[in-house]
């Protein structure tokens, strides 16, 4: 197995090699050619390292191949790394998503013109670093120091690289990300220090030693809610996401690709990886106000993506409701809830960035706009096209059969046996789903050809970069059990502490969240010889 | 090879169907014209192979042990959920995918000379395979959970041919729409099964039934609601009311679509749900008087919209959901028996009315109104013949199948006792309407005189539309893609078509004799094995109640074809001059009963303008004012910044980037 450090910084190593090669006089027209291969082979190999690291973890082992040095010793900050259920799958995602992204920027460069491709490489690569560091990151300073670099990149990939306002655009982003960010930083320091001023032991970051010394249920309160704003920016949750708009509209097709797929990922991942396990008194605290979030986050993004034209931003509010999903299944605070929640954070990914990137396809066709009023009857000459968009819109509108509805059937079960009334509210965002998924395959592909439309099939470039990510997607519509079964355990330790909390408040967490561990598991063994006995007496 | 090993069979040969003319489609146009077609019907006609195979296993095995199970892998098995791939092969999947597969061969047939000019050939037939898939999926289904997947499925396709010419927007629209309230649907279904699961801790159907009794009182809430929200995904996947609006819109999709999907299998998914879940319906009478309640209420309904509807399409549409009312009322007063067999008898001649409609409209160059019809006796002789005895059926005449299935739905239903006689009584009055709209069409667009198009094909000319227009709206059909044009195929000039209509009437003549009274109850016995447990199942002997029964029917529909002669034939008057007396009524009839309008005032507009709202007002006032407003000061701040950043200070800040970054990078690849 690989040192997780070699998958964490190849990709930034090939971003900074893409700018500096030396790139002979005569072959400066062709300078976006070499960069772009550099960073295609660097993306490439992350994906491999990243699959082995998959492969070779082991259902329920906990923690693997951990990498644990003292960074900066006397403030008890670690380089810590580590995989397990509830990054293996995300990992994954993210190389994919940054390989088909880099190769989907290979093509395009190939027909457009492309100043600055070197600059373009090294900050694609180096935000797929920062992603991948802090999806592995064991130690609390150092997600928080690779969730802020992660932002950098995207910051001048908008500013630089955007189109339309892109300087509004990016101003937003700032300043959305960076109040979350300073909350966030403010809060991870908070959390160290108190936790060693409570207990009296030296001061810390690393998660596994934060567990163990569980923070003072006020203190607890108001951290939580720090790294919520945090996590919900980044989602983007509904009121947070005022940036979404501007940003996704300005963004070039790779970057909104990854930014939507994978970033805000990061968000409901902080939630199961550092606000569950280190505050989970203060997760069921606000379990409650979560929930709400979550639910007026899906209606509201739903009830938009059917009013607009933008087909980007029909995309966009679709995946608010969707992350409005995952942040339902997350404080359902059950087990279901969450593995649902994990499985979808998979799926949207693999979803959004097919959408935004046949969304680039079609305006290609539309004479440019991505206005749907102006696109229509798209399918004709492209059937290959209109088939993958099919797919992709009905996982979308999480079909069942697609991974999609497990995951959201998951996480609608686990939210059912926590806060009933929640999930039944919720089942309406799954019809609005319908609406607004469909809506913007009729009126792409289907209906009265526009005059502006010129239907043709999906160039061999497109379709290799489309192909992955479907293949990917109708995998785990066959066997979503590929991606529950790795991650079963892992989510089980990181709710163990909130549900503790959640039957007896009282009691202190991390403590006996061993002993529910062994409860539930106690219990399933009980459910499954019932079980046989039924099967036997039959 | 076991029972289940044909039923894994069955549903792969579809599946391979659908793909295989996916591979084939870019070479399409380089084979013979109708290679996709022969590909699809020899699929599904495997598939029926396969479930004759399953069926000669499954009698094979003693009456105890029809119910077999096999699974191939882990779906989604975690925290306490148990969904594997899971198919329950037993009496009912069995006469289900019996049914299924071996209406869908005949349909299939019909198809290929039906679409033979069409330019979406090959996209109808993947389609349609993949419909059949869906549907042998939904009825296999061994657990919840892929119950609800091939339940959405059938929705897709359902979608997917209904939208079939793409380029209409009456058809988009239509599609949109049935997919929608086909969700609300999976919805209800899903939601069902979470109250149920949340007591069995199961999604397994075997295990669910076995712990049903003893973890749900009867008529306890959670038991209650779950049926009932089972009843919802029911309703909306059969058209009853009030989630029905989807299946008359539905008819823009081409008419074989119309025979097989709408009227022949997939709208009867309700019926076999409930007949599917009848050991949880039996705790819950209240679900069971919902269910006999709204099945009556649109039996009755979509038979007064029957009566007045002109497009010939929408008239067997409303006839379907009325048929459907019966068998939903049937197997919710636990006429399970009497409810499957008129499942299967109305998808034969159902089937075969349908065929013959689109023959008809073959014949009229597209034009489906009633209006303009009329005297094709002469002109068509097999598609009249087909017609009648179809309608024949659906009147409930003896000796054809329809007589024998619905009496014994309305004997069982007199038998509960109570308030259920009105029920019966509904039951009768819709018969009389069945026979009424039936023998409406038979007559306005057969009898009488000869319109043009009848006068041209006695002379041996098809009638051709130079411009095809879209009959709904008039507007000109853009023909460059899935439409067929001008050019339409009739039964009597194409042998697959007459085949195919030809097989279905000799069901719709005979398949009734396999239940007749005292004799043989082919039906009931079979299906016993599926139904031991259910209180209510007992094998009809008495015959006296029964042929009281059959004899009542006959009569009402006697009756209701006399009436129809008097009102079309004798007295062409009468029709109009009804109108005029009963104009209340015509309005409310012809206007459907106004459940468009309502759930366009209740549902779609409000949530509209609610999202029109969130678009621009909200979104414009709240989110970006006041909260990023609030920061406006920082952003006029940061713009001049971000500004100075990107002339010349971004090369510098780049620079610096990397070289931190990369100082941190080369540190801990020598470190690890």
């Amino acid at each position: 197995m690989p040192p997780l450090s070699y998958l964490i910084w190849l990709p930034a190593l090939c971003g900074l090699l893409s700018a500096i090669v030396p790139v002979p006089r005569t072959q400066r027209t062709r300078e976006h050619v070499i960069a772009g291969a550099i960073a295609l082979a660097g993306s490439l190999v992350a994906l491999g390292l990243a699959i082995w690291v998959i492969v070779g973890y082991r259902a329920g082992a906990g923690l693997s191949d951990v990498t644990d040095t003292k960074w900066i010793g006397a403030l008890g900050i670690y380089y810590k790394l580590g995989v397990d259920g509830l990054n293996a799958a995300l990992i994954g995602l993210t190389t994919l998503l940054f390989a088909t992204a880099v190769l989907a920027s290979n093509f395009r460069m190939r027909t457009e013109r492309a100043p600055r491709a070197r600059l373009y490489y090294f900050l694609f690569m180096l935000a797929e670093s920062a992603v991948l560091g802090a999806f592995l990151a064991q130690d609390l300073a150092l997600f928080v120091a690779f969730f802020d670099l992660m932002l950098i990149p995207f910051y001048l990939l908008i500013g630089i690289f955007g189109s339309g306002d892109r300087v509004r655009a990016t101003l937003k982003l700032v300043i959305y990300t960076l109040v979350g960010s300073l909350l966030m930083l403010a809060a991870a320091i908070a959390t160290g220090v108190l936790a060693s001023q409570q207990h009296g032991t030296p001061i810390t970051f690393a998660l596994s030693s934060l567990q163990a010394l569980p923070l003072s249920k006020g203190s607890q309160e108001w951290i939580f809610l720090f790294f919520a704003v945090a996590f919900l920016v980044k989602m983007p949750a509904f009121p947070l996401h005022g940036w979404m708009p501007d940003g996704y509209r300005a963004m070039p097709t790779e970057v909104v690709m990854v930014f939507s797929g994978v970033l805000s990922k990061v968000g409901a991942y902080g939630f199961l990886r550092i606000v569950l396990p280190l505050f989970p008194q203060a997760a069921v605290h606000f379990q409650t106000l979560m929930l709400i979030i979550a639910l007026i986050s899906i209606l509201y993004g739903s009830i938009v993506a059917f009013t607009q034209t933008d087909a980007r931003l029909i995309a966009g509010y679709s995946s608010i409701a969707q992350l409005g999903f995952i942040t339902l299944g997350i404080f359902s605070l059950q087990l279901q809830g969450a593995q649902g929640a994990l499985l979808g954070m998979v799926n949207h990914g693999l979803v959004v960035a097919p959408i935004f990137f046949i969304i680039a396809l079609l305006a290609a066709r539309a004479g440019g706009s991505e206005d749907i009023r102006e696109m229509g009857g798209i399918a004709f000459r492209a059937p290959v096209l209109a088939t993958i968009f099919l797919v992709v819109a009905l996982a979308t509108l999480a079909m069942p059969g697609s991974s999609n509805f497990a995951g959201e059937f998951l996480i609608l079960l686990g939210v059912f046996e926590s806060k009933r009334v929640i999930a039944i509210i919720a089942f309406a965002g799954v019809v609005m789903a319908s609406v607004y998924a469909l809506r913007l395959f009729i009126r792409t592909m289907h209906n009265r050809v526009s005059p502006t439309v010129k239907s043709r099939e999906l160039g061999l470039g497109d379709g290799l970069v489309l192909a992955p990510l479907v293949a990917a997607l109708l995998y785990l519509a066959f066997y979503p059990q590929g991606a529950l079964h790795r991650s079963e355990g892992s989510v089980d330790s990181s709710l163990a502490g909130a549900r503790a909390a959640l039957v007896e408040p009282a009691v202190k967490p991390g403590a006996p969240s061993t002993l529910t561990t062994q409860q539930a598991a106690a219990e399933e063994e009980e459910a499954a010889a019932a079980q046989e006995a039924q099967e036997s007496a039959r | 090879m076991s029972a289940t090993t044909f039923g894994w069979l069955c549903l792969a040969c579809p599946l391979v169907g659908t793909l295989v003319i996916a591979a084939l489609y870019p070479k399409l146009a380089s084979l013979p014209s109708q290679t996709a077609g022969w590909i699809a019907t020899g699929a599904i006609f495997l598939a029926f192979l396969a479930a004759l195979g399953a069926l000669i296993k499954l009698q094979g095995l003693s009456p105890s042990h029809r119910e077999t199970t096999s699974s191939l892998w882990s779906y989604a098995v975690t925290a306490g959920v148990n969904a594997r791939m899971s198919i329950l092969v037993d009496p009912l999947s069995v006469f289900m995918i019996l049914v299924v597969s071996g209406v869908s061969t005949l349909i299939h047939l019909y198809s290929i000379s039906y679409m033979d000019r069409d330019r979406g050939f090959g996209r109808y037939f993947s389609y349609l395979n993949f419909f059949v898939f869906s549907m042998l999926l939904l009825v296999l289904a061994g657990n919840f959970l892929l119950l609800i997947v091939g339940w959405a499925f059938v929705g897709a396709a359902s979608y997917l041919l209904i939208s079939f010419w793409y380029r209409r927007t009456t058809a988009t629209r239509a599609g949109i729409k049935a997919f929608v309230i086909n969700v609300v649907g999976d919805v209800g279904l899903v939601l069902g099964t979470f109250f149920i699961f949340n007591h069995t801790h199961t999604l397994e159907f075997l295990a669910t039934f076995h712990a049903a009794p003893h973890v749900f009182s009867k008529g306890s809430g959670a038991i209650t609601a779950g049926c009932i929200l089972l009843l919802v995904g029911a309703f909306a996947k059969s058209a009853q009311i009030p989630l029905h609006t989807w299946l008359p819109d539905a008819m823009e999709g081409p008419t074989p679509v119309s025979s097989l999907i709408h009227a022949a299998t997939m709208v009867t998914a309700g019926v076999y749900l409930i007949a599917r879940m009848h050991p949880l319906f039996e705790l819950a009478p209240a679900a069971q008087d919902t269910g006999a309640i709204v099945g009556a209420l649109t039996l009755f309904i979509a038979g007064t919209i029957g009566l007045v509807a002109t497009d010939i399409k929408r008239v067997i549409a409303y006839s379907t959901m009325s048929q459907i009312g019966y068998m939903i009322m049937g197997v919710s007063v636990g006429a399970y028996a009497a409810g499957l067999f008129h499942l299967m008898t109305h998808a034969f001649f159902k089937a075969l009315l349908f065929m013959a409609a689109g023959s008809l409209i073959g014949a009229m160059g597209g034009e489906q109104s009633l209006n303009r019809m009329g005297g094709f006796r002469k002109a068509m002789p097999f598609t009249y013949a087909s017609f009648l005895i179809g309608g024949l059926a659906l009147s409930g005449i003896p000796p054809f199948s329809g007589f024998f299935s619905k009496d014994e739905i309305l004997l069982v239903t007199v038998e509960r006792g109570g308030w259920h006689w009105a029920l019966y009584v509904i039951g009768y009055i819709g018969a009389l309407f069945t026979a009424l709209y039936t023998f409406r069409m038979i007559f306005r667009a057969f009898h009488g005189e000869p319109v043009t198009e009848a006068r041209e094909l006695m002379a041996g000319h098809q009638h051709h539309v130079d411009v095809p227009t879209n009959p709904a709206t008039g507007e000109e059909e853009d023909t460059e893609v899935g439409f067929p044009g001008p050019a339409h195929t009739i039964a009597e000039n194409a042998w697959p078509m007459r085949i195919a209509m030809g097989m279905l009437a000799l069901g719709a003549i005979g398949l009734g004799l396999l239940q007749i009274p005292r004799t043989d109850f082919v039906i009931d016995h079979f299906l016993a094995p599926t139904f031991a447990g259910a209180s209510g199942y007992t094998i009809h002997e008495h015959t006296a109640k029964l042929a009281l029964g059959l004899s009542l029917g006959t009569l009402v529909g006697l009756a209701g074809i006399a009436l129809a002669y008097r009102i079309w034939v004798l007295r062409p008057g009468t029709s109009a001059a009804a109108q005029s007396r009963l104009g209340l009524l015509y309005a409310l009839f012809s206007n459907k009963w106004y459940f468009d309008e309502m759930i366009d005032g209740l549902i779609v507009r409000p949530a509209a303008a609610a999202g029109r709202f969130a678009s621009s007002t909200f979104e414009r006032v709240v989110i970006d004012a006041t909260i990023v407003g609030g920061a406006t000061a920082l952003v006029g701040a940061g713009s001049t910044a971000v500004r100075a950043l990107q002339n010349g200070l971004l090369r510098y800040y780049a620079a610096l980037l990397a070289v931190g970054v990369a100082a941190v990078g080369l540190y801990f690849l020598v470190q690890s």
